[in-house]
């Protein structure tokens, strides 16, 4: 069945303009919605948008189209899943329109509302978080399996018990074998500060991550959201810690605006505020050149730059440099926006992979570390250094776990 | 003791039987010598030339012609099955658990009043029960079934017995009989048999297969597969899901419905191990399987296992394998 | 144009399996459902049949609740009808004593064309397909991969899959059961959203089981496998484990 087909019973419906009227109904009955309409048509968006070049519609063009009654046409077009909800476009439209978090979604939602030129590997990870709690379609009874191999204690906490951090650890922290000794080294640095946490454990789900990875499946979130308070409501904490910046994206925005603010901090925060301290513990030198990659999530939608840099200042021996595109013009990882899942039918359409150009620019400054702060990263930037032929010329590290190593808490848990 | 009837119904294609015919047949005879029953051959067939001097393990041949049971015609089968095997006494049928096979059991079942049991892997004889072995979910579950009463249909699992036991020194008699119904008007009409479309890569005659399968996760990761069968000089098949997502043609797939391969190394990654396609790569010389889940069925065949992530293996394991290469 | 698709729920094999006391059945608490993935081929190819010549489709679950959530899936999907047949737990693999109960619940609906799954995974027995076909005295064939109509309704073209990838072209007159093996296209993505709206909206109408009911073969015993030869564990990281399977193959000469 192809879009084409489906496509029919829209233009039957009257003029192609009637199609988008409707869609417009809905992003103006939106919050921020009616922005769309302010567009000035400056092309800062298609200018700064990563993928830009492989777009039959940018996103000043996507407004274009609307403006001339042509919804069907950006329905057809491949555009819509090259999005990885990077934010870049958002945060420099000189207007404020939004176009990740409305346009975008709001395209991807109408064509999933369809079952239409749905990349099946994004139907694949929405099934599977929907039915499992995490897109990897592990058991949800095996989610914190990892702890077994903590080396420390790490509290399950249960209806009813409480403790002063609650720590969200995250789907990719929970199962992915390549970010497991990320999320112990969390755990084993916690333990020594003498931290009072726990952990969800089997009742965690995935926190939903609307704006990024569920660009368009409000109805998943939902689901995942309603879940979530219910278990964080049996415990008692104070404040939540999260690994995972997608999940802090989901629980300071989306869960406060959904009426369940939260006093949430992503772990490089947490950490930063106890910096003097970590300091005076990491003894083991890390000498290296090391370029701290600004997560999306983490930087330009939430604006932290630099609580991860203070936490790489504390390690004896690390030289921070920075990248040319830094800060609030990092180069996405090439993961958002649900394209962790879809790096055949991104590559297919692109030139270069994101996450291949962003170590080539980290290999450039001399960098002999690449620091990141988002499990997505780990796999996306280890894959891409092998690609590039960089390897034993770089390495990707998580911050957690190079903090750990220089406080010597590292035994026993492979490199 | 009244020696009891097993009587295996025979697969054919193309003038040729089956390989699952012939481990059928070293099923039952194995079975019916261990408790002195009786072995028949059925052959329901338009012609019966192509099977005659057969060397079948079994105590005699019996041929069914008609015109109507030239092509695998499920309807045609159904109507005539039920009386021919009331006729031998059968007491024991065995049935391929094949996409031909599997169309004949419920209507048989009911016909002759007697329980089919699907998935066996194995089938004895204790005094005068049986009792099976069979596969389920995936082939994480073993049941043992014991069919009450006579008559009992098993369906038989393509490579759970050697062929080669399916055939014997000598040739057991042979006798042809017509049709007892006739086969006008059947609901059912065979109009044409479509042969796969061979494109370059024959998988039965590859040496080196890499098998994909669910665990691949995407399309574009069966770059890295193609570049280490290229490094083995082998070729990549895959699995019926992968298959079905359209990401390798039809004619790469192992398994039931699609081919049956004994290469001398079978690299199974990110493959389960369900027995639909275990059974078409089981006799493989060499099995390497790597998959997350430690629990896999695959382990149950493979010699050699990993849990490691396919993904992270499989360019190493080509890059390991050229630096082999080039130090000989 | 009335299509029926028959779903029934097996247990996950994600989640691990536990055996019951009894020792011949899976523990009730422990195990989770999921609709058995051939029926949601068959649900598929009903949809698309329907998008290319209209007409009907009614969805007909077997089993409890979590068979309650496959119609709300099999609605938000496109299906126009819900019936639930209620069947208790420890029966839900039996297909014998689900032909018996669906036979005459579908028997007077009159519909032109039954899909459902060739095979389910939790099956011992000859399958519900060509069980169900015989009780409602209709022509069978299994393994289907494409179905096509023909203007009149009154025949089907079907592609029935054989080993070796070859494909059998039969025509079958309808009323008929078809087991399908895999639809045209892939089972189409329904967004939560729709899911949740039907679950909401659902109208199901509830059949019980009719009385006496037939009962299919049960295990004498139940065992998780994975007991007997095993493959040899190769331990370490991608690479340990890459460095012993080239030796592994240059040892037998491969490599």
């Amino acid at each position: 069945m192809s879009a084409e087909s489906l496509l029919v019973n829209v233009e039957e419906r009257g003029a192609a303009g009637d199609a988008t009227d409707e869609f417009m109904r809905r992003m103006l009955k939106l919050p921020m919605g009616d922005k769309l309409l302010s567009c000035i048509q400056c092309g800062m968006c298609s200018g700064s948008c990563p993928l830009g070049y492989a777009m039959d519609y940018t996103p000043r063009k996507m407004i274009a189209a609307l403006r001339a009654g042509r919804v069907d046409d950006l329905y057809r077009s491949e555009a819509i899943w090259l999005c990885v909800a990077c934010f870049n476009c958002t945060y420099r439209c000189p207007v404020g329109v939004p176009i990740t978090d409305r346009l975008i979604a709001g395209l991807r939602e109408e064509l999933l509302g369809r079952g239409v030129g749905v990349p099946p590997e994004l139907q694949a990870a929405f099934e599977r978080t929907s039915r499992y709690g995490n897109p990897f379609g592990e058991s949800s009874k095996k989610r914190d399996a990892w702890i077994e191999d903590a080396g420390v204690e790490v509290p399950v906490l249960q209806g009813g018990d409480s403790a002063e951090v609650l720590w969200w650890v995250g789907c990719f922290g929970s199962y992915n074998k390549r970010n497991q000794k990320d999320t112990i080294a969390l755990a084993r640095i916690l333990h020594a500060l003498d931290i009072d946490f726990g952990i969800l454990g089997t009742d965690e789900r995935c926190s939903g991550d609307l704006r990024c990875t569920s660009q368009g499946e409000e109805g998943l979130f939902d689901v995942l959201y309603h879940h979530n308070i219910e278990q964080l409501g049996k415990r008692k904490f104070k404040e939540i810690l999260v690994g995972d910046p997608h999940a802090f994206n989901a629980f300071n925005k989306e869960y406060r605006r959904l009426g369940t603010p939260l006093d949430v901090s992503h772990y490089t925060q947490f950490l930063a505020e106890r910096a003097p301290d970590l300091k005076r513990r990491a003894k083991k030198e890390i000498t290296a050149k090391v370029a701290y990659h600004d997560s999306c999530c983490l930087g330009r939608r939430n604006g932290e730059y630099e609580a991860p840099r203070v936490l790489l200042e504390t390690i004896p021996g690390v030289r921070l440099v920075e990248m040319p595109r830094n800060r609030e013009n990092a180069l996405c990882c090439g993961g958002g926006g649900g394209a962790n899942w879809l790096d055949s039918y991104v590559w297919q359409r692109t030139r270069v992979p994101l996450a291949m150009q962003r170590v080539q620019e980290a290999a450039k400054t001399g960098a002999e570390i690449l620091a990141i702060s988002c499990p997505l990263e780990v796999p996306r930037f280890e894959d891409a250094i092998k690609t590039s032929g960089l390897e034993g010329r770089l390495q990707v590290r998580e911050i957690s776990h190079m903090l750990a190593e220089a406080i010597g808490l590292n035994g026993g848990v492979r490199p | 003791m009244i020696p009891r009837e097993v009587v295996v119904v025979a697969e054919h294609m193309a003038g040729e039987l089956t390989d699952v015919t012939l481990e059928m047949l070293a099923c039952a005879y194995e079975l019916a010598r261990s408790v002195g029953w009786r072995v028949t051959c059925l052959i329901l067939a338009s012609d019966p030339k192509p099977f005659q001097a057969l060397p079948l393990a079994a105590d005699k041949v019996v041929v069914v012609t008609d015109p109507g049971l030239g092509s695998p015609n499920p309807a045609a089968y159904a109507r005539v099955l039920p009386h021919v095997l009331k006729d031998l006494s059968a007491r024991l049928v065995i049935l391929g658990n094949t996409s031909m096979g599997i169309d004949l059991a419920g209507p048989l079942s009911h016909d002759l009043g007697a329980p089919a049991i699907s998935g066996c892997v194995g089938l004895r004889a204790e005094g005068d029960r049986i009792v099976a072995t069979s596969r389920l979910c995936g082939g994480k579950l073993v049941a043992h079934i014991e069919p009450q009463g006579g008559l009992a249909i098993a369906l038989l699992m393509p490579g759970s017995f050697h062929k080669e036991l399916g055939m014997r020194d000598d040739v057991p008699p042979m006798e042809v009989r017509p049709s007892p119904e006739t086969l006008e008007s059947l609901p059912v009409h065979f109009v044409e048999l479509i042969e796969p479309k061979m494109e370059d890569v024959d998988v039965t005659r590859v040496d080196v297969l890499i098998a994909a399968g669910r665990g691949v996760q995407s399309k574009e990761n069966l770059a890295p597969l193609e570049a280490l069968a290229k490094e083995l000089g082998g070729a990549v098949c895959a699995t019926r899901p992968v298959v079905d997502q359209g990401w390798l043609p039809r004619t790469r797939q192992v398994g039931r419905s699609g081919m049956t391969v004994k290469p001398r190394l079978y690299l199974a990654l990110g493959v389960s191990g369900a027995p639909e396609h275990t059974e078409g790569m089981r006799a493989s010389g060499l099995i390497v399987a790597v998959n997350k889940d430690p629990e896999a069925p695959i382990f149950d065949v493979a010699h050699y296992g990993a849990t490691v992530d396919l993904l992270e293996l499989v360019p190493i394991l080509t890059e390991k394998i050229k630096e082999a290469k080039g130090r000989q | 144009m009335k299509i029926a698709v028959v779903l029934r729920q097996v247990p996950d094999v994600v989640e691990e399996l536990v055996i019951a006391d009894d020792g011949r059945s899976l523990a009730e608490g422990e195990v989770m459902c999921i609709t058995n993935e051939a029926d949601e081929h068959a649900l598929e190819e009903a949809l698309i049949l329907k998008s290319r010549q209209g007409g009907k489709v009614t969805a007909v679950a077997a089993g409890g609740d979590e068979a309650k959530d496959a119609l709300a899936t099999a609605v938000a999907k496109g299906a126009d009808e819900a019936i639930l047949v209620a069947v208790p737990f420890e029966h839900r693999g039996d297909n014998v004593r689900l032909a018996s109960v669906l036979g005459p619940a579908m028997k007077s609906a009159g519909y032109d064309l039954i899909l459902t799954g060739v095979w389910a995974a939790d099956q011992m027995d000859a399958g519900l397909a060509g069980l169900l076909a015989v009780h409602l005295s209709l022509p069978y064939v299994g393994g289907v991969m494409s179905v096509s109509l023909e203007p009149s309704g009154a025949k089907g073209l079907v592609r029935k899959e054989f080993p070796g990838g070859r494909l059998g072209v039969m025509e079958v007159s309808l009323p008929a059961v078809l087991g399908i093996q895999s639809a045209e296209q892939p089972p189409r993505y329904v967004p939560v959203s729709k899911v949740m709206q039907a679950k909401r909206t659902l109208q199901v109408r509830e059949q019980a089981e009719p009385s006496p009911v037939v009962q299919g073969i049960r295990a004498s015993k139940l065992i998780k496998s994975g007991s007997a030869a095993k493959a040899e564990m190769l331990p370490g990281d991608a690479k340990q484990v890459a460095e012993q399977i080239v030796r592994i193959l240059r040892e037998r000469g491969i490599a």
